[in-house]
């Protein structure tokens, strides 16, 4: 194939160059590059360019051309990068000073494309591809292209700016291996055995930052933080240490003043340098720095900052307990009485008395809360208790219930009604669930999370995040009465919301129920209480719901409450459920017009034949599933009918409940019987119909499966072929089988007509014309799965997205349009 | 201007304002939440009530048996249901000029307004109001006239009786004030007195001041009003929404720039938004059906219940009611479904643009021709035969004291398959219950109520503007029921002028400006002179003329040729003497250069002194005093004519004469 596409090279680069063709659209010389990329990883540069030679003449000739499109110079300039990225390259294009010629714009045939910044970005890329080699980092330095990147650095296109800070960077990094290499590792003496160029040209990076630090400017300093937090992650000693002891003083200078805009990207820097040896230092002071960002709590920004230390990974245990005290104090101060003693945060009242910032502030504090308790955090001047009794209060002033005792602070009008707050404070609420501390506040929170599903004004999206708290809540240490809770309060509730107007609410309550039997899946005392409240009828009636997503979810409840009644005593009324649940889903299957529900219709029998009980009770509808959903027009639904079919073979294979149970029988034999049942499930029809799917992933699965039988087939030695016959006729995979078939037989015949062999051999002929029934596997060894498997693994993309194609159509193009000026003219 | 308050009701205002020569009258809305305290009507004879006990005290020394019934606890009146109307003796009712209807709610006190009290005026109110507002009072007739109760309680209302009944009715007030429903001759009497009027239409009344009805969004036809004269104006803020109901939307702009806002008919369940509601009634409803049960929706014929149907409508086919009947039983159900599709005009845009397809803009026409929602005029006739379960009614009155919803809950009261939901928000849905109790049927309270919340307020508030607000006292406090809710009043700066039932509030502007109009000739005669850049001046002698609050100045007729006569004139025909005026003086008198002209005219010795309005002169030699203000000039000079004639011609040099 390459070599195909290298005979095309020197056509691409003709049309490229030509400034009288429009350039081809990013994405094919995107691509293109990728491609290089690939032989330049497969190769080295120095093949390339040798047997190419039309590549250093187009690099030459787009840079000295007077019409180059910036496009055009961006993709060279990256082509360049790369081809120059082996030594043998670099000195390649060095030796006719092409490579000077290319990153110096001023040899430019055109010189204000400068200013477009997908060739600035490109420049960059260049550089930062090609920077793989010593000779690179002498050519960047000796070049003065140094001052050129920290201009950019400061570039007003975001990506350039961001390209500019990696280079440098990267710079960095190879100036210090460059020096480990060459063998010195001592601190400080380090730098000495640089060459005096590059010595030079780190300092003169270091330099820019500490500028850009003590700058005016707030873009520049923010690009100087970049570009240290940067260098704080993916550089080694001596530059971190080095770097940091200059900065120290800007950094303080920073954090003392408490600047809003900066506050981020200083976090970021600081965060950056905890992951440093730096951290053990005290004389580096990141641990104090991080601490006087926090301040006593009463500045305006601290509680950003707060916040986002308690998200620090590697944060000192001091530094997180004093930023977790500062982050929960909104909600304190919202939520629970003043102290007289305790001095009353003016900063932080006054912010909550602003409706935006009190929602930004109250919403910090609580995700920050859920971020700990999700690591289960050990509070320790504060109990869990009253967090969470704060949680669950802040949750009912939002739905307009307030104790008068904390009417003090404005926030409460604020919070009525907001939906940001209660999501949030539900997720927490939700996360809070892990501490066992909290199982007294069990009734009181769960008082509180029955209001919101409730109440009318809740939102769809709010009533989500309740019934993922409720199931947290039930789910982490299940209590005496959650029975009685369960089917006294909670089911008439849901009743009521499976009618909601909303199909979401309705969805999610679905899914709710669905999510809280599977993981009360056990409990006979629940799966009693779905059935004696109704619950069920009610999730049956949902099957005929207008909306598709929601007798999807409607699928899944009532799958699950099938397998949950299993675990029941009372059986009587199981079967009535599984047969109504049966003759409602086998009715979706075969005639929703929408595909989730038959999707979940499919999924549920495979969960279904996942537990063991079921089986026996599935076998009169699993023909029938296997056979609606394996003619379905969905895609999906096809595949998890495959799946089902696997579960099936699985099951079967492995304890093969069908079989009859015959004493001493053999292992052949109880395969033998499992095909014979599988044959009258309509495996092989679904399987083989699959195969021959037009959707590609359908194919793939299905031959995964008929690989799989195929295998166990010729292991079985003694299998009786005439058993397992199947009819090839009258269907599509049939008609393959046999085209392929005579196919082979053909190719046989006229390979015994050139061995000289005449005459009618009879098994030849007799083959040639009873093809009507052929054993199973025959039909696996016709099919040559091995070859189609291999086939189909390929995407199907895989012809037109080739190297090859892309260099034609790029060709084409060119020839079209050419067409298309005669045709105007 | 002065504000006559003759209900207390937030959302049914009958209040009259005093406007330059104009009295007008905003709103009459009849509170019907008397009718709590009676016996329900029941169309069917009823043998739970009527052998309800009599009551009598428990002393047994008052006997009340026939006038007073028991029911679980609780004491009615057994008499034609009553009403309390707007306070008749604050202000003479004949006086009222004309009467501004806001909505088709805030009219049904109107009969007992214009009839017998010798009312003259003219009630204004858009098509829509008129036609629904009649229909409401039909119905109303309807109820009442279809069981007429013989004989009417009087005894209980005696204050030394009252006062030793049980609560709620020993606390019921101004009970004497009640009545008992008007007669379909007073409704069609009053009616005579509407005239219709457009949106955005201006309606001159006796030429001083000019009215306008501004579409509210709260009901089809609703209206605020604006009341202007050429320098005030008032604008009439009564039962507006925001919502995207079927209305036209509320027009806001015209209300920016008021001198005085009043401000009735917000919700009246602030903590209830009707979208919430909504869906609380359609999911309430659709598990009654799906249990076998039927839902009763007691409500008014017109109003909401277009949106409930419509809600439904959507609605029905997701919760698989498909099959299941809605009935809609009222003396003017057919009317109210048919009205509500013919004032296109009055519609909100999306239902506008059906009619040009064309197409019912309801849906409930659709629900009508598949035979899914019936309508019937009562439980008699064709309903009985054709009516099936489960199924869901919806009929009136809410009040559940008359109307055919009596019957439903008796009928269907005692299972709890049932479900009764209230959507109407005027009454108290447990006061409503009270005399079914016990009662299995479930009870679910959804009130839908569209009209502005306080949140709504603030923001139109903030936006328009307004001098002043008045409004009704309980908007400047928080619910009782929710004293922490501050979120749930008017705060606004200056604090709103509030109002109860019986107050007469003083508006707080001063009319300061009046229109004149000059006839052109007499223009022609005036002589401005400018007192400053592009201010000029000028003396008017002229004849003003007031006809119909509209003042012309005219030329001053000139005297008849006095004919050639030799007769001796008579002292009468002598036309009076017109003398040229005084030329009116302008300007200062600057004090510097007056002492110059003072010292060029021989005066040398005085003495200035400095005063709080201006300064005082005193001419030493010739011993006079002249004081110079800041709006006045005295020369004090005794028995010197002549000195004083030239003192003052000399301050007259400094000032401009007009």
């Amino acid at each position: 194939m390459d070599s195909d596409c290298l005979s095309l090279l020197p056509a691409v680069c003709l049309v490229l160059a030509d400034p009288k063709q429009s350039p081809p659209d990013d994405t094919s010389l995107e691509k293109l590059l990728d491609w290089f990329k690939e032989l330049h990883s497969q190769s080295n540069g120095q093949v390339l360019l040798q047997h190419q030679p039309c590549l250093l003449e187009f690099i030459s000739n787009v840079c000295t051309s007077k019409t180059t499109d910036p496009a055009i110079l961006s993709f060279t300039l990256k082509l360049t990068g790369l081809l120059a990225a082996t030594t043998q390259g670099f000195n390649l294009l060095d030796e006719g000073g092409l490579l000077v010629y290319v990153f110096e714009r001023e040899a430019w045939g055109v010189c204000d494309l400068w200013e477009d910044a997908s060739v600035r970005s490109g420049w960059l890329q260049g550089l930062l591809d090609m920077l793989k080699h010593q000779q690179a980092l002498g050519f960047i330095c000796g070049n003065g292209l140094i001052k050129v990147i920290l201009q950019l650095q400061n570039d007003r296109s975001l990506f350039v700016a961001c390209l500019a800070n990696q280079l440098l960077v990267h710079i960095l990094n190879f100036l210090t291996s460059s020096n480990m290499t060459s063998g010195s590792d001592v601190v400080g003496s380090s730098e000495s055995s640089l060459r005096p160029d590059w010595v030079s040209a780190s300092s003169e990076i270091m330099n820019a930052v500490v500028e850009a630090l003590s700058s005016e400017d707030c873009p520049r300093v923010l690009q100087g933080l970049r570009l240290l937090s940067l260098v704080l992650s993916q550089c080694g000693e001596p530059i971190i240490s080095t770097l940091w002891k200059d900065v120290l003083v800007p950094l303080e200078v920073f954090v003392n003043r408490g600047s809003e805009s900066l506050i981020q990207t200083l976090i970021t820097v600081l965060e950056a340098a905890l992951g440093t040896p730096l951290l053990s230092q005290s004389e580096y002071k990141v641990e104090e720095l991080l601490e006087a960002m926090l301040g006593d709590g009463n500045r305006k920004e601290c509680f950003q900052c707060a916040a986002l230390i308690v998200k620090l990974e590697k944060c000192p245990e001091v530094l997180k307990r004093k930023a977790t005290d500062i982050i929960l104090l909104p909600l304190q101060c919202v939520s629970t009485q003043p102290q007289a003693e305790k001095e009353i945060n003016v900063v932080l009242k006054e912010q909550l008395s602003q409706k935006a910032s009190c929602i930004s502030l109250l919403m910090q504090s609580l995700s920050s809360l859920a971020q700990l308790a999700h690591t289960k955090y050990l509070f320790e001047d504060i109990s869990i208790h009253s967090i969470t009794s704060s949680v669950a209060l802040l949750l009912r002033m939002c739905s307009g219930h307030c104790p008068s005792s904390l009417l003090h602070i404005n926030a409460f009008t604020h919070l009525i009604g907001c939906c940001k707050v209660q999501r949030c404070g539900l997720d927490t609420l939700g996360a809070l669930s892990v501490y066992e501390e909290n199982l007294d506040l069990r009734k009181d929170i769960f008082g509180v999370l029955l209001d919101y599903l409730q109440s009318p004004d809740s939102h769809a999206t709010v009533l989500k995040k309740t019934f993922q708290a409720v199931k947290r809540w039930i789910v982490c240490s299940p209590f005496p009465d959650l029975l009685q809770f369960i089917s006294h309060d909670l089911f008439p509730v849901l009743e009521k919301r499976m009618c909601d107007l909303r199909w979401e609410v309705r969805d999610s309550t679905l899914e709710f129920i669905t999510q809280l039997t599977a993981a009360l899946n056990g409990n006979s005392g629940f799966s009693e209480a779905l059935h004696t409240s109704g619950m069920v009828s009610v999730l049956l009636s949902s099957l005929a719901d207008a909306e598709g997503y929601v007798r999807a979810s409607a699928v899944a409840a009532v799958g699950e409450a099938v397998t949950a009644s299993f675990h029941q005593t009372v059986l009587v009324s199981n079967s009535k459920l599984l047969e109504d649940a049966l003759m409602q889903m086998m009715a979706i299957l075969s005639q929703d017009t929408e595909g989730f529900p038959r999707r979940a219709v499919v999924q549920a029998f495979t969960s279904w034949l996942k537990g063991s009980h079921l089986i026996m009770a599935l076998e009169s509808s699993l023909s029938s599933v296997l056979s609606l959903g394996g003619s379905d027009f969905d895609w999906e639904v096809k595949m998890h009918t495959l799946e089902l079919a696997e579960v099936l073979m699985e099951k079967t294979l492995t304890c093969c409940p069908y079989a009859v149970q015959n004493f001493g029988s053999s292992e052949e034999t109880r395969f033998t019987q499992a095909l014979i049942k599988f044959k009258d499930f309509g495996l092989f029809d679904l399987l083989f119909n699959s195969l021959f799917d037009c959707d590609r992933p359908v194919c793939e699965k299905a031959c995964a499966l008929l690989v799989k039988l195929g295998t166990l087939t010729a292991e079985t030695a003694d299998l009786d072929h005439s058993i397992l016959v199947l009819n090839v006729c009258g269907n599509r995979w049939g008609d393959e089988v046999q085209r392929r078939y005579l196919n082979k037989q053909q190719a046989k015949a006229s390979v015994c007509v050139t061995n000289g062999v005449t005459g009618s051999d009879e098994g030849t002929d007799c083959d040639l014309h009873c093809t009507k029934d052929i054993s199973l596997p025959k039909i696996l060894q016709i099919l040559d799965l091995d070859d189609m498997q291999r086939m189909l693994t390929l995407s199907s993309d895989h012809v037109v997205n080739s190297p090859r194609s892309l260099m034609e159509d790029i060709l084409s193009a060119a020839q079209q349009s050419e067409e298309n000026i005669v045709d105007c003219y | 201007m002065k504000l006559y308050c003759l209900s207390g009701h937030p959302t049914l205002p009958c209040n009259v304002l005093k406007f330059k020569s104009t009295t007008i009258m905003l709103d009459c809305g009849l509170d019907t939440t008397a009718a709590l305290y009676f016996l329900p009507l029941p169309l069917v004879h009823s043998p739970r009530l009527s052998k309800l006990p009599g009551w009598v005290s428990k002393d047994g020394a008052i006997n009340l048996e026939k006038e007073l019934k028991e029911c679980s606890g609780r004491v009615f009146v057994d008499s034609q249901p009553e009403f309390c109307l707007p306070e008749k003796e604050l202000l003479d009712l004949s006086t009222i000029d004309v009467i501004l209807i806001s909505n088709y709610h805030c009219m049904m006190a109107l009969p007992y307004i214009t009839e017998h009290t010798g009312f003259t005026g003219t009630v204004y109110a858009t098509e829509p109001t008129l036609q629904i507002g009649r229909l409401l009072m039909e119905e109303l007739v309807t109820f009442m006239e279809r069981v007429p109760k013989a004989q009417a309680a009087t005894c209980w209302k005696n204050k030394e009786i009252q006062r030793l009944l049980p609560g709620p009715l020993k606390d019921a007030v101004d009970v004497w004030s009640w009545r008992k429903c008007y007669s379909v001759q007073e409704v069609n009497s009053a009616l005579s007195k509407v005239q219709l009027v457009g949106y955005s239409q201006k309606v001159e009344l006796f030429g001083a001041v000019q009215v306008t009805p501004l579409s509210s969004g709260y009901s089809l036809g609703s209206s605020n009003w604006i009341i202007q004269s050429h320098y005030e104006k008032v604008s009439y803020v009564s039962g507006s929404s925001l919502l995207t109901t079927h209305p036209q939307p509320m027009e806001q702009s015209s209300l920016k720039n008021s001198d005085v806002l009043i401000l009735t008919g917000l919700t009246q369940i602030p903590t209830a938004n009707p979208d919430g509601m909504l869906g609380e009634f359609c999911s309430n409803l659709s598990m009654t059906i799906r249990a076998g049960g039927n839902v009763l929706v007691p409500c008014y014929s017109s109003g909401v219940i277009y949106d409930l149907l419509e809600c439904l409508y959507q609605f029905m086919d997701s919760a698989n009611l498909g099959s299941t009947p809605f009935y809609f039983i009222s003396p003017v159900a057919n009317s109210s479904l048919e009205f509500s599709q013919i004032f296109a005009e009055w519609l909100c845009q999306n239902k506008q643009s059906k009619v040009y397809l064309p197409e019912p803009p309801f849906p409930h026409a659709e629900l009508i021709q598949t035979n899914k929602l019936k309508h019937y005029p009562s439980i008699h006739g064709d309903f009985s035969s054709e009516f099936r379960q489960p199924c869901v009614v919806f009929t009136g009155h809410p009040s559940l004291r008359f109307g055919d919803v009596v019957h439903f809950m008796e009928l269907w009261g005692k299972s709890s398959l049932n479900t009764i939901i209230f959507t109407e928000p005027d009454f108290s849905y447990l006061d409503a219950l009270a005399p079914y109790q016990p009662l299995a049927m479930k009870c679910v309270y959804c009130p839908i109520d569209t009209r502005l919340n306080f949140h709504q307020v603030s923001k139109l508030l903030k936006d328009i503007q307004p001098l002043h607000v008045v409004c009704p006292e309980p908007y400047t406090q928080p619910p009782p029921a929710q004293p922490h809710r501050s979120d749930l009043m008017l705060e606004l700066q200056p604090p709103p002028m509030s109002y109860r039932r019986c107050s007469v509030l003083g508006l707080p502007f001063r009319r300061r400006y009046e229109r004149i109009h000059l006839l052109p000739e007499l223009a022609r005669s005036l002589v401005p002179s400018e007192i400053k850049a592009g201010v000029s001046v000028a003396t008017v002698s002229a004849v003003l003329q007031s006809k119909d609050n509209k003042h012309v100045l005219q030329p001053v007729p000139k005297p008849a040729p006095v004919p050639p006569s030799k007769k001796r004139k008579r002292v009468m025909e002598e036309p009076p003497e017109v003398l040229n005026p005084k030329p009116l003086l302008s300007g200062a008198v600057p004090l510097e250069p007056f002492l110059a002209t003072l010292h060029k005219n021989g005066i040398t010795e005085v003495k200035v002194e400095e005063t709080a309005d201006g300064h005082i002169l005193h001419l030493q030699t010739e011993d006079v005093l002249i004081q110079l203000e800041e709006d006045a000039t005295h020369i004090i000079c005794d028995n010197n004519e002549p000195l004083r004639t030239a003192l003052r011609d000399l301050v007259l040099r400094f000032l401009q004469k007009l």
